[in-house]
């Protein structure tokens, strides 16, 4: 199995998997490894991993579900932030809306089909979420956390 | 990496199998530890630990793995994945301060926030141990 792993200039790291759930321990490698290069902290690294995790496995499960696709995720360092774009030619589907998350109050799925606990863990994870649809079709979603210790919400 | 999963049984009252995670949970064998709870459940275990010392990562699929051992161990029918959070929520509701006898054991700190975060604590009991839990189920 050929693991496309890259180091451009800049610091910038990519990855690009099939959509098969078995890839995800890899992703999770690849996003623990850009974590510590980028000098960020193990509860960073936990978030991150947790939240990259949660977002491949939605990709795989319920944008492509079960078709042939591919996912090519980016980690980049911008200032004391860890910024982690993961794109994909699913059907559209943007996670950062619909109802709020929180421990006392769980979020209904986003979806149908969709357990929706990875999409609450997801957006807790992170400092930020942003989504786009991409011109030419899928999406880019990009995860936005401090190198720090604590994410910025906590 | 994967994930190995390993079942001991524990004789007393209630009957507990200790179902030993080792690895990362997601969503590529999750379902290797309903199976596993079920077998436990078929034979005879009627209270259930968790000894996730050896689990260094879990996804939400993880997290609907223990929902469902729960439901297993009640002898009711794993929940439906298309129920979502819908049934996550009514079910913490239900169990909410009952204790029960599922027991997670040993959680990393990494494993206890995810639990945490989405509110599933209130579905089990923690121990420090698996020997702690074991004995927490069957004094209890």
């Amino acid at each position: 199995m050929v693991v496309n792993v890259a180091q451009r200039p800049k610091g910038r790291r990519w990855l690009t998997v099939s959509s098969d759930a078995d890839r995800l321990a890899e992703v999770r490698a690849f996003v623990r490894t850009a974590v510590a290069d980028f000098g960020g902290s193990k509860r960073a690294s936990d978030d991150l991993v947790q939240a990259v995790d949660e977002a491949t496995c939605n990709v795989m499960l319920h944008g492509y579900a079960g078709k042939p696709g591919e996912i090519e995720i980016e980690a980049a360092l911008r200032d004391r932030n860890i910024e982690i774009r993961i794109l994909d030619r699913a059907p559209s589907f943007d996670p950062t809306v619909g109802p709020d998350a929180g421990t006392t109050s769980p979020p209904r799925p986003t979806r149908p089909g969709g357990m929706g606990m990875g999409i609450h863990l997801l957006r807790t994870m992170v400092d930020a979420v942003h989504h786009s649809a991409r011109s030419d079709g899928g999406n880019e979603l990009t995860l936005v956390r401090s190198i720090e210790d604590q994410a910025q919400e906590d | 990496m994967g994930m190995t999963i390993g079942v001991d049984h524990v004789e007393g009252d209630p009957p507990v199998a200790v179902v030993t995670l080792d690895g990362e949970l997601d969503a590529s064998n999750y379902e290797g530890v309903i199976d596993a709870v079920r077998q436990a459940y078929a034979g005879g275990a009627r209270g259930l630990v968790l000894d996730m010392a050896g689990v260094s990562f879990m996804a939400s699929s993880g997290l609907f793995a223990l929902h469902s051992a729960v439901r297993i161990m009640r002898g009711d029918t794993p929940p439906d994945p298309e129920a979502g959070w819908g049934a996550l929520h009514e079910m913490s509701v239900d169990h909410e301060g009952e204790g029960g006898k599922v027991r997670i054991a040993a959680a990393q700190d990494a494993i206890a926030r995810v639990l945490d975060r989405t509110g599933m604590t209130k579905l089990f009991g923690m121990s420090d141990s698996r020997d702690d839990a074991v004995a927490a189920i069957q004094g209890g």
